[in-house]
């Protein structure tokens, strides 16, 4: 059984370690024995001894392959060595940094809410690449969106909105899982009830499966006075949490993030004030 | 003789306890971030279950599972963490252990880093307040995956800054 276990929690960790093309090294014997290297790495658990020899293999042979600093920080992160992680992707990132930065930029944010590192990074990464630069590592958010979070929690919030809506606005760009509720979430915090409400409804037809959405419908719609229509929208974030239904993420707690006991404060103090009233 | 037989037993034995602590080869352990019991600082009573196989706190795809969640770590903190007013206190201290097949928390490791995410040692004031608060701290769930029971290793990140905790990660 507990091999079983091993074996499936290992293969969750393969998957997400995206696989290098050590075709483009084949010109570079040493690059391209290190790209074999790390392909090995890749074969065995995410974070185990052989993986990581096979990483530090992968360097010895080409101090320049980016790509196995990056992964070999990739378990340090994950289990809260920082320091470490840091030092393997500083040099990823020196060795290539539009490959690195996006994701150096997204994990300071997610990982440690490093807001300025994070802000720093993105805005470096932009003015080195024409092109767009992408969603963060777990793709739940746009490096340009991750950056309007980093505004938002620094206090910036009319820099956050701003920064939300001229990406939303892109032709190019179709909004993502969160991106309507935290825009959502900004409004409210600048006290616009009203747009808070247009972009919480934007998010249920983008994604209607978050108990989060329906809470903060129910702020606003209590900040403009209307309690029932409030209550009703606790409850359905109630049901909806009761089913798993959402935000959540393996490692870390997006920010917006409402929990259980947040919404039934909500209920229960909706309940004392009706009976206060009475 | 100068030293007596005493001294030098005492002195080999010391430094087979030290590579007992480490308990591995020199380079990888079999897991990046794995801990061994150190009888100095570990107490005796709280061990992992199957201390071979020992799992991430991520491997059960629920993320941090802590009875209240989030919101309950948080208020635990914010109600007993006394601040102090200090500059120069500014980065993260994390805390790893494990979280063992009964819910117990054990193997206590500290890391602490400034804001450019260099080794740094905090005022104890500080530091082994959290450390405390964070072995008091009770309500984690047991990992369980078809009616088996596991241990798994857990995190908790503290953002500091002038001495008041702003963050607490995951």
């Amino acid at each position: 059984m507990k091999y079983y276990l091993s074996l499936l929690f290992s293969g969750f960790s393969l998957l997400l370690s995206a696989q290098p093309n050590c075709n483009v090294y084949k010109e570079d014997p040493g690059c391209y024995e290190a790209c074999l290297e790390a392909e090995k790495a890749i074969r065995h658990p995410q974070g185990s001894k052989e993986s990581q020899e096979h990483f530090d293999n992968s360097i010895e042979l080409c101090p320049s392959f980016d790509y196995s600093y990056q992964q070999k920080a990739v378990p340090y992160l994950k289990r809260g060595q920082f320091i470490e992680w840091k030092r393997l992707i500083d040099k990823a990132v020196e060795l290539n940094p539009t490959g690195h930065l996006g994701n150096r930029a997204w994990c300071r944010y997610q990982f440690l809410r490093d807001y300025n590192g994070a802000i720093e990074d993105i805005e470096k990464l932009e003015t080195m690449a024409s092109y767009d630069i992408g969603t963060g590592t777990n793709g739940d958010y746009h490096l340009i969106i991750t950056k309007a979070l980093c505004y938002k929690a620094l206090g910036q919030k009319e820099k956050a909105i701003q920064i939300m809506i001229d990406h939303l606005e892109k032709d190019d760009y179709e909004a993502m899982s969160y991106d309507y509720l935290h825009l959502g979430v900004l409004y409210l915090e600048m006290n616009e009830p009203t747009k808070a409400i247009s972009a919480f409804l934007k998010q249920i037809e983008i994604n209607d499966y978050l108990a989060d959405t329906y809470y903060y419908l129910g702020q606003a719609h209590s900040i403009l006075g209307e309690e029932s229509q409030s209550q009703e929208y606790f409850q359905k974030a109630l049901s909806f949490y009761a089913s798993g239904r959402h935000m959540m993420d393996p490692y870390t707690h997006h920010s917006d993030r409402v929990f259980k006991n947040d919404i039934e404060v909500k209920i229960g103090k909706a309940a004392i004030d009706g009976i206060q009233k009475k | 003789m100068k030293y007596s037989l005493t001294f030098w037993a005492l002195i080999i034995c010391m430094s087979a306890c030290k590579q007992g602590e480490k308990n591995v080869e020199a380079g990888h352990p079999k897991q990046v971030g794995d801990l061994f019991f150190n009888p100095k600082t570990d107490k005796a009573g709280y061990q992992p279950c199957h201390a071979d196989l020992v799992y991430q706190y991520y491997n059960f795809s629920n993320g941090l599972q802590f009875k209240g969640e989030k919101p309950a770590i948080d208020r635990y903190f914010k109600e007993n963490f006394k601040a102090t007013e200090a500059e120069h206190e500014d980065g993260y201290i994390t805390i790893r252990f494990i979280v063992n097949c009964e819910g117990k928390a054990c193997w206590f490791r500290v890391e602490e880093m400034d804001l450019d995410y260099q080794p740094k040692h905090f005022s104890k004031a500080i530091s082994n307040q959290l450390l405390e608060l964070t072995k008091e701290l009770e309500g984690w769930e047991i990992a369980e995956y078809e009616e088996e029971k596991y241990d798994y290793y857990q995190y908790l990140s503290f953002g500091i800054l002038n001495g008041q905790l702003t963050e607490i990660l995951p």
